[in-house]
């Protein structure tokens, strides 16, 4: 249960994100000039932390954006140092709502369309012709997407956009069937809604936004030929009778949902995926997150610009260590 | 193989022949000999003189120092200063850089001369990186290694510009690697028009089989370990955005690499890495190398 009222508290967050037009932009690091200081080693400490614990990571060009995270936490709590805070998050009761509080600063702002253009870029130019190669056999010419904890809906339509797009390329005379899934009804009902602002269209790019858009009010409603390809269904990935009904899919994309499982349930979703997931099939994770400690049974794959993993071949490798 | 043992002919004659061949920069000959002694027998103000020889490398190398790649936190003007603060091994690695980087052709050639450097530049910082994450002897030599990988694409751009064009076309519209696309079109590969600068130079020999055998670590005698730490390297900078101008559509499981098994003897740690957060770490590079490179070649 702590697990859905984490991912509640998240669901709620995002709507709320992508509702707010006027957010200010992720603010990155600049060295050049302006930066002349290390990174405190208490934030490198922070950052550890939260890739130990949610997979997630800050390179160090991005440690001015976790430094403003917790600021905003360390505020909200009348904290005034790193440390301090650094002892919010390991030693204090409320540490593990803390760390969830810290999560959903750092996802703020990743809801929006065509979110992560490279990952889309190599799944059109490597990954769908390699799915494509290996179902080459197959009488069933479908290419079957699973998008994990899609919230309101933006990945699950960047995804069938960018799919109609080669329906007459490389898509031609396959079907595209993307199953979408959530634990939040709010945000699952806010997706089949399909009307968003301008803050989840920000990175809509000029034809997109003619093609596969209408507007309604100030706002854009997703275009039926977009919707139709995706269906939403409410699933806890937490829920192993629900999760092992989704059979034999190409992808599945889960991105910034594994970070709020504590171990033994991301191992748990994972060991789901691979059961899940066809042979060929590839697994994408948000940009920065990691397998690494929870799984074996996956590889990773560095594809231009983006990262996935695909399912071993063989046994799975022995437990292992951090370098 | 007609083509090949022709234009392989052809290469070596316009090595021996023609005077734009590139020649290790004047301050560079004596200061990578230099290097070669033992470390305690080294002298700053030695390398302080031999660079500051060369104005115009001197006012590069004060820039790159000032950069937090190089790990420095407050500001240097002086050569000496940044013997102080970054230590010598590194003002020798920022000297190498610019040195070697500045022999590019002044005009317009395939390759963004820009975008070579960053490749250059950013490899090199990931083999430094990776040499120290795995225990690498020599993190200063992994560092130089990553910088003369691609000696032999300065050499095509020199002496072979149309050829090389060509090949860099092929390249560019099937998103293949250069290397596979240069032996399509020139029967040989940039490995060996490298070998052959880096042998008229004199570089030591592991650096000439870095630069001969990048791309098939298995065949390397003597310094197997070297070669495949920047093969790995290479391959991750030409699947993030430190590539040569143009996407490799293909995927990589570094794993499977040649260079992985190779060095995997040499390091056993190697199968326990975290690779996705060493991939991420490369990120942070990223942007840091574009603005450097971009303000230097500026100037």
């Amino acid at each position: 249960m702590e697990l859905e009222v984490q991912n509640n508290a998240r669901a709620r967050r995002r709507i709320d994100d992508s509702k707010s037009a006027g957010m200010t932009a992720v603010s990155s690091l600049q060295f050049t000039g302006t930066q002349q200081r290390p990174p405190a080693a208490e934030l490198v400490r922070i950052r550890d932390l939260i890739y130990q614990v949610a997979g997630i990571f800050h390179p160090d060009n991005k440690l001015q954006l976790l430094q403003d995270r917790c600021s905003r936490r360390m505020s909200e709590l009348k904290v005034a140092t790193l440390h301090e805070y650094f002892q919010c998050l390991t030693i204090r009761p409320t540490r593990q709502a803390e760390l969830v509080a810290l999560l959903n600063e750092i996802t703020i702002g990743e809801t929006c369309f065509f979110r992560n253009q490279q990952q889309l870029d190599s799944l059109r130019d490597v990954v769908i012709p390699k799915i494509l190669q290996a179902k080459a056999n197959s009488c069933l010419r479908r290419l079957r997407i699973w998008s994990a904890g899609c919230s309101t809906g933006e990945e699950p339509y960047s995804l069938s956009m960018l799919l109609l797009e080669e329906a007459n390329g490389l898509l031609q005379d396959w079907n595209v069937e993307i199953v979408a899934t959530d634990i939040n009804e709010r945000s699952l009902a806010y997706a089949k809604n399909a009307v968003y602002g301008s803050y989840s269209t920000r990175n809509l790019a000029p034809h997109y936004r003619q093609k596969y858009f209408v507007p309604v009010g100030d706002q854009l409603q997703v275009h039926p030929i977009v919707r139709r390809n995706v269906s939403f269904i409410r699933i806890n990935l937490s829920d192993n009778e629900r999760v092992t009904a989704m059979k034999s899919v190409d992808l599945i994309f889960c991105c910034n949902v594994l970070i709020y499982f504590d171990l033994a349930s991301k191992s748990r979703v994972i060991q789901h995926f691979h059961s899940n997931l066809q042979p060929y099939g590839y697994l994408f994770l948000g940009r920065s997150e990691s397998l690494f400690g929870v799984s074996d049974e996956f590889r990773l794959i560095h594809l231009p610009g983006a990262t996935a993993y695909t399912k071993k071949i063989g046994p799975a490798q022995e437990g292992s260590k951090r370098i | 193989m007609t083509t090949l043992s022709v234009t392989k002919e052809v290469l070596l004659k316009r090595l021996e022949g023609l005077h734009q061949i590139p020649t290790i920069p004047t301050v560079l000959g004596p200061l990578l000999r230099y290097l070669q002694q033992p470390v305690e027998q080294l002298d700053a103000q030695k390398v302080t003189d031999l660079i500051a020889q060369d104005k115009s490398l001197a006012a590069q190398c004060l820039q790159m120092a000032n950069s937090p790649l190089f790990g420095r936190w407050q500001k240097v003007d002086t050569l000496r200063g940044a013997i102080v603060g970054l230590g010598f091994h590194r003002l020798s690695d920022i000297a190498m850089s610019c040195g070697v980087l500045n022999m590019l052709p002044g005009e317009k050639t395939s390759i963004d001369p820009v975008v070579f450097w960053e490749h250059s530049l950013g490899c090199a910082l990931m083999c430094r990186h990776f040499a120290r994450k795995i225990g690498f002897i020599d993190p200063s030599k992994a560092y130089l290694s990553g910088l003369l990988h691609d000696l032999g694409i300065i050499v095509n751009l020199w002496v072979l510009p149309k050829e090389f064009r060509a090949a860099f076309e092929v390249a560019r519209a099937a998103g293949i690697p250069l290397h596979e696309a240069e032996q399509q079109v020139l029967g040989f590969t940039h490995c060996e028009s490298g070998r052959l600068l880096a042998e008229r130079w004199g570089l030591s020999l592991d650096l000439i089989e870095v630069v001969h055998l990048h791309h098939s670590p298995q065949d390397s005698v003597n310094h197997g370990a070297l070669v495949s730490l920047v093969q790995l390297c290479d391959l991750l900078c030409r699947t993030s955005g430190l590539n040569y101008g143009y996407v490799e559509k293909r995927q990589v499981n570094l794993a499977e690499e040649t260079g992985f098994a190779v060095l995997a003897r040499h390091y056993p740690c190697l199968k326990d890495l975290d690779w996705a957060r060493l991939t991420f770490e490369l990120d942070s590079y990223l942007d840091e190398v574009h603005s450097l490179v971009r303000s230097i070649y500026r100037t």
